[in-house]
């Protein structure tokens, strides 16, 4: 049988679709590892990002970071978790994938969220505060709106990245998508396997469109209040 | 388990050996004809599949066939999927093989052997008949799966019968294939009655260790030979309805070479090896990163086969 033909049958065979291995299981167990992972890098990166980008503070290390982020690979966070999460009593859990998948989406919200609010316009800024706003309220109603297209784009390649990558948590027997790549490839099933790849390439996409939309939405509107003018030049820079 | 992971990969290979057989056997009968150097003896190439245990026992049969004045030439190979054609063509006439896998290899549909008698029977009268190669007498090392749990749990289970009224309540953790081998669940079930309460697909090696060490499972599928349940202290289930797989090491050859001679050479090696010794010098290779060639020199000594 050629892949192809084992990837109709695999697909087309109902015993795939239910019970506790079946697609719909682990799409959303797939679903509930990158969301986790996702939500907890925002967490963090998200204000830090707007504190950094605000305040001018600790940019050198913010860049560092998220340069150094990008450059040691989620297996080997992947490899150091599993150890630890079995000492820390956790089992044998999807808990290390999700912290490697943590630190993998961390680095584009921070990114993105700092340059972000850094790159808010002096003027307006200068406007803001000159009609007595607080820096909390500056923060809050000039810069995050101003600066929301891009941090909504660091979202999204976050969270592309970490659906991508969630296949990891089957290597340390975990659940999600992976399983299917990992059992099909042990099990010498390649209609499994590539059923696997495909999903995880769909959802991936799914998500980078439906992030897209959001994003869109955030984008500024000429007919909303006059003031930010200067919004569609500034934003326009950094997307 | 081990040997039989990957059949994409081994097609691929499976065809590439083919086309390097199909090569390499014109070359091969000059070989045979013109052979023998400064001695009347033949020349006879080992093969082994690059992995220490292999490597090992193919140097034993390499140093008793050169103490004996035969001209050896080693080759190694990737796997079983190229190494067979190879050997079909002559091209490598002997090599140490694991009987149980080389039938579900020959025979897909052959189902679980655990006999090593029967396996040479299988393997001699019909399924290598057409192939020109024959096995010789199996060794006692076997290198199979055993199942193995802590020192603790090992205070209410020795046998694999003793643990299958409590198995519901057991993990198993055994590589993400196990699933689908005749030597693993679905073997458990049929022989013992054994149905794991969860299955946790683990990586062979450090993960599956760890896992054990830490209770994240019960029960661990460990290879008998590589010394992993020494190191650790882990205690080894007995298979006491003889599910494993008789995965002998025996030596497999090219009857264009076997003559009694040669016969006899091979069958001394067998008669030595026990799965305790395979265990230690595996260690020495994998472990403290000996030679194959000097691990399997001082074997042969220790045991007067040189």
């Amino acid at each position: 049988m050629s892949g192809l033909e084992q990837l109709v049958a695999w697909i087309t065979d109902p015993v795939n679709w239910s019970g506790e291995s079946g697609v719909p299981v682990r799409v959303l167990e797939h679903l509930r590892i990158s969301a986790i992972s996702v939500l907890a890098a925002t967490a963090v990166a998200l204000p830090l990002g707007l504190y950094i980008g605000h305040s001018r503070r600790g940019e050198t290390l913010a860049v560092s970071v998220a340069n150094l982020g990008r450059a040691i690979p989620s297996f080997a966070i992947l490899a150091l978790a599993f150890p630890l999460s079995l000492r820390l009593g956790l089992g044998l859990s999807d808990w290390p994938a999700i912290a490697a998948l943590f630190l993998l989406g961390i680095p584009p919200i921070l990114t993105n969220s700092y340059v972000g609010v850094k790159g808010v316009d002096a003027d307006t800024l200068e406007a803001a505060r000159g009609m007595g706003m607080s820096e909390r309220e500056v923060l809050r109603s000039i810069e995050v709106p101003l600066a929301a297209p891009l941090i909504v784009a660091g979202l999204r390649i976050s969270a592309v990245q970490v659906v991508a990558t969630a296949t990891l948590a089957a290597l340390v027997a975990g659940g999600g998508l992976g399983r299917f790549i990992v059992d099909g490839f042990k099990q010498g099933d390649d209609g499994m396997t590539l059923a696997g790849a495909i999903l995880v390439a769909l959802l991936a996409i799914l998500t980078e469109v439906a992030l897209g939309l959001v994003e869109r939405a955030t984008a500024p509107r000429h007919s909303r209040r006059g003031v930010f003018t200067t919004r569609t030049r500034l934003t326009s820079r950094f997307t | 388990m081990r040997r039989s992971r990957s059949y994409v990969l081994g097609a691929a290979l499976l065809a590439f050996g083919l086309v390097l057989g199909a090569c390499g056997s014109g070359g091969d009968d000059e070989g045979a004809a013109g052979g023998g150097g400064g001695e009347e003896k033949g020349q006879v190439t080992v093969g082994d599949d690059s992995f220490a245990e292999s490597q090992i026992v193919a140097e034993m049969y390499a140093q008793v066939l050169e103490d004996a004045g035969y001209e050896v030439d080693r080759k190694s190979t990737k796997s079983r999927e190229v190494r067979l054609p190879a050997m079909e063509s002559g091209e490598i006439d002997v090599a140490p093989e694991y009987l149980a896998s080389l039938i579900s290899v020959l025979d897909p549909k052959a189902g679980r052997v655990s006999d090593a008698g029967e396996a040479v029977g299988m393997l001699n009268d019909d399924l290598l008949t057409d192939q020109g190669l024959q096995v010789l007498e199996p060794s006692e090392a076997i290198d199979t799966n055993i199942f193995a749990v802590t020192q603790e749990t090992a205070e209410k289970y020795t046998t694999l019968s003793d643990l299958a009224e409590d198995a519901g309540d057991l993990t198993l953790g055994a590589p993400a294939e196990c699933p689908e081998r005749p030597y693993c669940i679905p073997g458990l079930k049929e022989v013992y009655g054994i149905e794991f309460g969860k299955f946790e697909p683990l990586e062979y090696g450090a993960a599956t260790v760890e896992s054990l060490k830490q209770g994240a499972i019960d029960v661990a599928l460990l290879f008998s030979t590589d010394g992993t349940v020494e190191r650790e202290g882990f205690v080894v289930l007995e298979d006491d309805k003889g599910l494993q797989a008789a995965d002998n090491i025996t030596p497999l050859v090219n009857e264009e070479v076997l003559d009694g001679e040669v016969e006899e050479l091979l069958n001394a090696v067998s008669a030595a090896l026990t799965t305790d010794t395979m265990t230690e010098l595996n260690a020495r290779v994998n472990v403290d990163l000996e030679d194959p060639a000097d691990v399997a020199a001082e074997f042969l000594e220790e045991n007067g086969l040189l």
